[in-house]
């Protein structure tokens, strides 16, 4: 299990996987708006997408939980 | 050094379905613009006169005599779309590029003959200030296919005059050849005055029969003397004395090259002239290629095309510049400088067409948590930190003292702002780098990827590096300016906002002012925009972008000012450490 946090505070912008998704290393995954950027959040690992807790619109803070790899 | 350059750690990710599917819009908008960029440069080609009745006169236009004397698949052309003042010809008249003549680079330059015989107009100074610039830091011969009408004396007063008029070009003729640079010429047609003088500052000078050179035309000779007005007994006078003197114009090939021999040679065919040409381009110092190869020329392992998915024609998004450097590079191989370290920025060691460049750009996206060090925010590609200035200044240093040639590439939104940023010294850093490059006395190229930005657009080796910056090139999705549109309306008018506020005043007047400052900004930061006015040399395709960089590196080392022998070079070992 890894959980994916936020880098960094903003606002969800773009969600780019579905729960049961296989992901590899560095794919894309979420993509959050921050210091006049879209930010891109990459997969720490492979895995399967276990759990998202973000949706588009979603104001997040720094560490915050965004979805679940396992 | 073998071991060093020969085979290089691979870098670079190939790109996955997924991401390429999810960017096509993307491509698709990098592509659209491209189209309108070769649609104004094929309308500049097309200019003046036709093709076909300059043909008929038993002439070729410049861009005929171009195609003769370049060598196939070199032509790198500059400038295209330079139009600074506005001209309604829409061009400054001249065509001019970087291409090999019988397999040596040369920057090359002639006047549009279609278009009012090729007369001096209106940006031309700047433009031809450029290229002199680019033979000089490139260090390679300046060829020019003379063919000049002399001014266009209705707009006179816009580029005769000025420090940086129309004559400073042959000072500048005069200060590379004693700087060692040859500048040859192919004279065509009727050259008076400023014409005269365009023909008469090179080095060499090779003429068609049918050309002629003085120091004033036809038309100023007959009517030299002001009368103090014009009559119909002056018309009379001045019509007899004008065709007297047009059936054998001042300064023809019976005295410049009979009488005073300033012609070198003269032909018989217009081609001959351009045979002439490549003659003595072969006599010019030029070594072969090999010598300073540090590894047999390869082509990018990623493949070229992916470009127009990696980088992203929204503003905002972020990409992998790695990536993209990997696709540019012989063999996707480099070895990188102080890999994390300023994080923010990329330096390192790459090759192109097997000649040894250095090579810094600009990396977006998220940075290391913690990073900037001194600071408690976090921070973000595209914009400068303490490192990345620190390890930029200390590459540049290192390139030079190695006499390796830099390629930059910019996509920065500025440099870190704000009093920690100024207890963190980034004013003092950012000028540091300005010493750098001044300090190095290297040839260096520009690739605008994207943002060109506040100061960080001028200490990332930006054209206002004017001794040290070859030329600068843009793309589909460059924009430049000092700050973002909505940056500057908010600059400008906050202040504003809260008085209006505070009389009572409705908001939306001021609101309209500031959405009309920001489309300003976009309007004058598009990649026509920059080209026209010059912020950048040319505005190329992602995909002929290789070419440009192999033609820097060939010119580059074709005949260097100076040398470091690899064997001893520092930079390669420190890499390795």
């Amino acid at each position: 299990m890894a959980d994916v946090l936020a880098p960094l505070a903003g606002k969800i912008l773009a969600v780019l996987v579905e729960p049961g998704a296989k992901v590899e290393e560095d794919d894309e995954l979420i993509v959050i708006e921050a210091l006049k950027m879209e930010n891109t959040v990459y997969a720490p690992s492979a895995g399967t997408v276990k759990e998202i807790k973000v949706k588009i619109g979603d104001s997040v803070e720094d560490d915050t939980l965004l979805l679940v790899l396992e | 050094m073998r071991p060093y350059f020969e085979k290089m750690p691979g870098f670079g990710k190939p790109m996955k379905e997924n991401r390429i599917a999810r960017t096509q819009d993307s491509r698709a908008k990098l592509e659209a613009i491209e189209a309108e960029i070769a649609a104004a440069k094929k309308a500049v080609e097309e200019v003046g006169i036709p093709t076909a009745k300059i043909n008929e006169r038993g002439g070729l236009t410049v861009w005929q005599r171009l195609e003769y004397l370049v060598d196939p698949g070199t032509w790198q052309p500059l400038h295209s779309l330079y139009n600074p003042a506005d001209n309604e010809e829409g061009t400054t008249n001249v065509v001019d590029g970087l291409g090999k003549i019988g397999g040596r680079w040369a920057v090359i330059i002639g006047f549009d003959n279609k278009v009012l015989a090729g007369a001096w107009i209106a940006g031309q100074p700047d433009n031809i200030l450029r290229v002199t610039n680019l033979a000089k830091r490139l260090h390679i011969p300046l060829v020019w296919l003379v063919n000049c009408s002399g001014v266009k004396l209705p707009d006179q007063e816009k580029f005769y005059a000025d420090r940086r008029g129309s004559g400073a070009p042959f000072f500048r003729h005069a200060e590379l050849e004693q700087a060692g640079i040859p500048v040859l010429a192919g004279i065509y047609g009727t050259n008076p005055a400023g014409g005269g003088y365009q023909a008469i500052s090179p080095t060499i000078l090779i003429a068609h029969k049918d050309a002629n050179i003085a120091v004033g035309g036809v038309g100023i000779v007959s009517g030299m003397a002001p009368q103090g007005g014009f009559d119909v007994a002056g018309l009379e006078q001045l019509i007899n004395v004008t065709r007297d003197m047009k059936s054998k114009p001042p300064g023809s090939v019976s005295t410049h090259y009979d009488s005073t021999g300033f012609f070198t040679r003269v032909c018989d065919e217009e081609t001959g002239v351009l045979d002439g040409i490549k003659e003595y381009m072969a006599m010019i110092p030029a070594y072969d290629p090999k010598f300073f190869r540090v590894a047999e020329p390869a082509e990018p392992q990623l493949p070229v095309g992916e470009l127009y998915n990696l980088l992203p024609i929204n503003q905002k998004s972020d990409y992998s510049f790695d990536d993209i450097l990997a696709r540019l590079v012989d063999g996707s191989e480099h070895m990188e400088f102080r890999p994390g370290y300023g994080p923010e920025v990329y330096t390192g060691l790459v090759k192109i067409d097997g000649m040894l460049i250095g090579a810094i750009g600009n990396r977006q996206g998220l940075l290391p948590k913690g990073y900037p060090e001194y600071a408690d925010y976090p921070g973000i590609g595209g914009k400068l930190y303490r490192q990345g200035l620190i390890k930029m200044n200390e590459f540049v240093t290192l390139c030079a003292r190695d006499r390796v040639p830099v390629i930059w590439f910019q996509d920065t939104t500025g440099i870190d702002v704000g009093d920690i940023a100024e207890k963190a010294e980034l004013l003092g850093i950012g000028q540091s780098l300005v010493y750098s490059i001044q300090n190095a006395d290297i040839p260096m190229m520009l690739v605008v990827l994207r943002k060109g930005s506040a100061a960080a657009h001028y200490i990332m080796g930006g054209p206002t590096a004017n001794r040290q910056n070859a030329f600068t090139l843009g793309t589909a999705a460059t924009e430049i300016y000092v700050m973002h549109g909505e940056t500057a309306a908010v600059a400008s008018y906050s202040r504003r906002a809260i008085k209006d506020k505070d009389s009572g005043k409705p908001l939306e007047p001021l609101a309209k002012t500031m959405n009309e400052m920001a489309q300003k900004y976009y309007d004058t930061s598009r990649p026509a925009y920059c080209a026209r006015y010059g912020f950048v040399d040319e505005i190329v395709d992602l995909k002929a972008l290789r070419g440009y960089l192999k033609a820097f590196a060939g010119a580059v080392y074709q005949n260097p000012k100076s040398i470091c022998p690899r064997h001893q070079m520092l930079l390669p070992r420190v890499i390795k450490g």
